[in-house]
C-alpha cells in the first residue's frame, strides 16, 4: 500500500463534500428547521444577555455589545461542531462499536482525516455566516471597525479556536477505543461549551481556572472576541495560535495512540 | 390493601425493576446526562455570582444564588422527563406497535421508566450536594424536615406535570415529525418563565406577570422556591392549586391528544 498522499485525501474529502451537499440540498425544508432553530438560540442567548445586563452594566468588564460579538463567534463556532464535527468525528464511537471502523482503516486515505471530515451537515454552515453576521453588527453598534491587524489577529485566533474545538472532539471520541459504551459522550462537549457564551473573565475564579486549564473552552470565543474588541495583546495571540496548534498535534497523537491500541471488533 | 392495588403494586414493581436494569447498562451515559444538567445552572450561578459581588441583586446575596440554583440543579433532575423523545421515536420507528398490544397502557411504562431513572440521577445528585456543602457552608440549607415534606409534595405534582407535557408533546409525533422541536422550543421558554436563568423575581415585571398565567413557575420555579424557604403561607397554597389546575388541564390534553392519534396511528397501519 502506497503512503497516503495528502492531496489523495483533499480529494476524496472533496468529492464526499459535494455528494453530501447534493443530498442535503434536496431537502430544503431542513435548512428552514435548522435555520428558524439558530435564530431561536440567538434569541435566546439575546434574551438572557439583555437580563443579566438588567442588573449589571458589565460582565467581566465586558459591556453589552461587546458579549453579543462574543456570541457571533460562539454561534459560528457552534455551526462548525453542528456541520462538520458532529456528523464527522462525533459518529467516531458508534464505528468503533459497530465495526465499521475497519472499512475506514482499509481505506487508502488518512482514517483521521477521513473520518473527521467525510460527512457535513451544510445548512449549519448558515449558521457561521450568522454568527459573525451577529458579531459584525454588535462591532457597528459599537462604532468601532477592527483595524487590518486586528482582523488579521481575529482570524489566526479563530482557526486556532476551531483547532482547540476539533481537538476536545478527537480526545473525546477516542475514549470509545478505551471505553466502548460512551456512546453519548458528545454531551460532555455540550454541557461544557455552553460556558463558552459568555467572556472568561465574567466567570468566578474557579470556574475561569476550569476553562482556562482543564476544560480549554477560554480559548474558543473569548480570545477571538477579544481580537475584535480590541483586548487582545500580542502575547496572547501568540499563545492562542500555540495552543492551537499543540491541540492539533496532541490530537494526531492520540489518534495514533488510539489507533495502535484498536484490533478491531471482528477479532 | 385491596386487591386491585396489590395488582398494581406489582405491576409497577415489576416495571421499575426492568428499567432500572436498563438504566444499569447505561450507568456512563447517566453520569454523563447529570452533568450536562449540572452545567447550565452552574454557569448561570457563576454569572450571578459575579453580578451580585459583595451586594445584592434583586435581594438575592451571592449566598441567596448559590441556595437556588443549587436547588433548581436538585429539582431540575427529579421532574425532568425525556419521554417527548422516547415517544417521537416510539411513533416514528414504530415501537409503538410492540407496546400497544400489551395489557398495560404505556403511558405505565413511562412513569416506572421515570421513577428508576430519577432515583438514581438525583441520588446522585443530592450525594453531590452533601459532599460540596462540606466544603463549601455557603450552600448548605438550614435543616427543616417539614419545609422537606412540603417540598417533596410540590417536586411530585412539578414532575406529574413535566412527565405530562412532555408524554403530551411527543403525542403530536402522530402528526408531526417536527415534535421534539416543539419540545426544543418549550425548554428555551421555560429558560425564562420557569426560573431556570435566574429567579422569576429577577425578571421584567411584564414577563413575571406573563409566566404567572401559565404552567411554568409550577415546574420548577415554585418547587425551588419553597426547598429555599422562600415561600410561605398563602403563597404556598396558591402554588399547589396552581400545579393542581395545570395538572388537571395538562391531562385532559393529554388524554385528547392519546386518543385522537391512536386513531390516526391506527388507520396510517391499516
Amino acid at each position: 500500500m502506497s503512503r497516503p498522499s495528502r492531496s489523495r485525501a483533499g480529494a476524496v474529502i472533496g468529492a464526499l463534500w459535494k455528494l453530501n451537499a447534493a443530498e442535503e440540498l434536496q431537502y430544503r425544508a431542513n435548512f428552514v428547521a435548522s435555520f428558524a432553530s439558530t435564530v431561536f438560540y440567538l434569541f435566546t442567548a439575546l434574551l438572557t444577555l439583555s437580563l443579566f445586563f438588567s442588573h449589571a452594566t458589565a460582565l467581566g468588564g465586558w459591556d453589552f455589545w461587546e458579549v453579543v460579538v462574543l456570541l457571533g463567534v460562539f454561534n459560528a463556532l457552534s455551526g462548525l461542531v453542528e456541520g462538520i464535527l458532529r456528523p464527522g468525528i462525533g459518529d467516531l464511537a458508534a464505528q468503533v462499536r459497530s465495526g465499521n471502523l475497519d472499512l475506514v482503516l482499509s481505506r487508502p486515505v488518512d482514517a483521521q482525516v477521513f473520518v473527521s471530515f467525510r460527512h457535513i451537515d451544510v445548512w449549519r454552515f448558515a449558521d457561521i455566516l450568522l454568527g459573525l453576521g451577529v458579531s459584525a453588527y454588535a462591532l457597528v453598534h459599537l462604532g468601532r471597525f477592527p483595524s487590518v491587524l486586528q482582523v488579521a489577529a481575529f482570524f489566526v485566533t479563530l482557526v486556532a479556536a476551531a483547532l482547540v474545538v476539533y481537538a476536545i472532539w478527537v480526545i473525546l471520541m477516542s475514549l470509545a477505543f478505551w471505553f466502548v459504551s460512551v456512546e453519548n459522550i458528545a454531551t460532555l462537549f455540550d454541557a461544557v461549551f455552553e460556558g463558552a457564551r459568555y467572556p472568561v473573565s465574567a466567570y468566578p475564579a474557579a470556574l475561569r481556572f476550569l476553562f482556562f486549564y482543564l476544560l480549554p473552552i477560554a480559548w474558543t470565543t473569548t480570545i477571538p472576541a477579544s481580537a475584535l474588541t480590541g483586548r487582545l495583546n500580542a502575547a496572547t495571540g501568540f499563545a492562542a495560535a500555540l495552543v492551537g496548534v499543540g491541540a492539533l498535534v496532541f490530537s494526531r497523537l492520540l489518534w495514533r495512540a488510539a489507533i495502535r491500541r484498536y484490533t478491531g471488533a471482528s477479532s | 390493601m385491596t386487591a386491585a392495588a396489590r395488582v398494581w403494586a406489582r405491576r409497577y414493581g415489576a416495571l421499575m425493576r426492568n428499567a432500572w436494569m436498563v438504566d444499569l447498562q447505561y450507568r456512563a451515559s447517566i453520569v454523563l446526562w447529570v452533568l450536562w444538567g449540572v452545567m447550565e445552572p452552574a454557569i448561570a450561578l457563576g454569572i450571578w455570582w459575579s453580578i451580585a459581588g459583595t451586594g445584592a441583586v434583586g435581594g438575592y446575596t451571592r449566598t441567596d444564588f448559590a441556595r437556588y440554583f443549587f436547588a433548581l440543579t436538585l429539582v431540575n433532575q427529579l421532574t425532568i422527563a425525556w419521554d417527548s423523545w422516547y415517544l417521537d421515536r416510539w411513533i416514528r420507528e414504530g415501537d409503538l406497535n410492540f407496546k400497544l398490544p400489551r395489557p398495560l397502557h404505556p403511558v405505565h411504562e413511562a412513569i416506572a421508566d421515570n421513577i428508576a431513572y430519577k432515583a438514581r440521577s438525583a441520588g446522585t445528585l443530592l450525594l453531590i450536594w452533601v459532599v460540596v456543602s462540606l466544603v463549601w457552608p455557603v450552600v448548605r440549607l438550614p435543616f427543616a424536615p417539614k419545609t422537606f415534606a412540603i417540598t417533596a409534595v410540590a417536586v411530585v405534582l412539578a414532575a406529574m406535570l413535566r412527565f405530562l407535557i412532555s408524554f403530551t408533546t411527543g403525542l403530536m409525533a402522530f402528526w408531526t415529525t417536527r415534535a421534539t422541536s416543539i419540545m426544543e422550543l418549550h425548554a428555551g421558554i421555560s429558560l425564562f418563565l420557569a426560573g431556570r436563568i435566574a429567579p422569576l423575581s429577577l425578571l421584567p415585571p411584564v414577563v413575571a406577570g406573563v409566566a404567572s398565567w401559565l404552567w411554568f413557575p409550577y415546574m420548577l420555579s415554585f418547587p425551588v422556591t419553597v426547598l429555599t424557604g422562600a415561600v410561605h403561607g398563602p403563597a404556598l397554597w396558591a402554588g399547589f392549586r396552581g400545579q393542581l389546575i395545570w395538572i388537571g388541564i395538562w391531562l385532559f390534553a393529554c388524554r385528547t391528544a392519546w386518543r385522537a392519534g391512536i386513531k390516526r396511528y391506527g388507520a396510517a397501519g391499516g
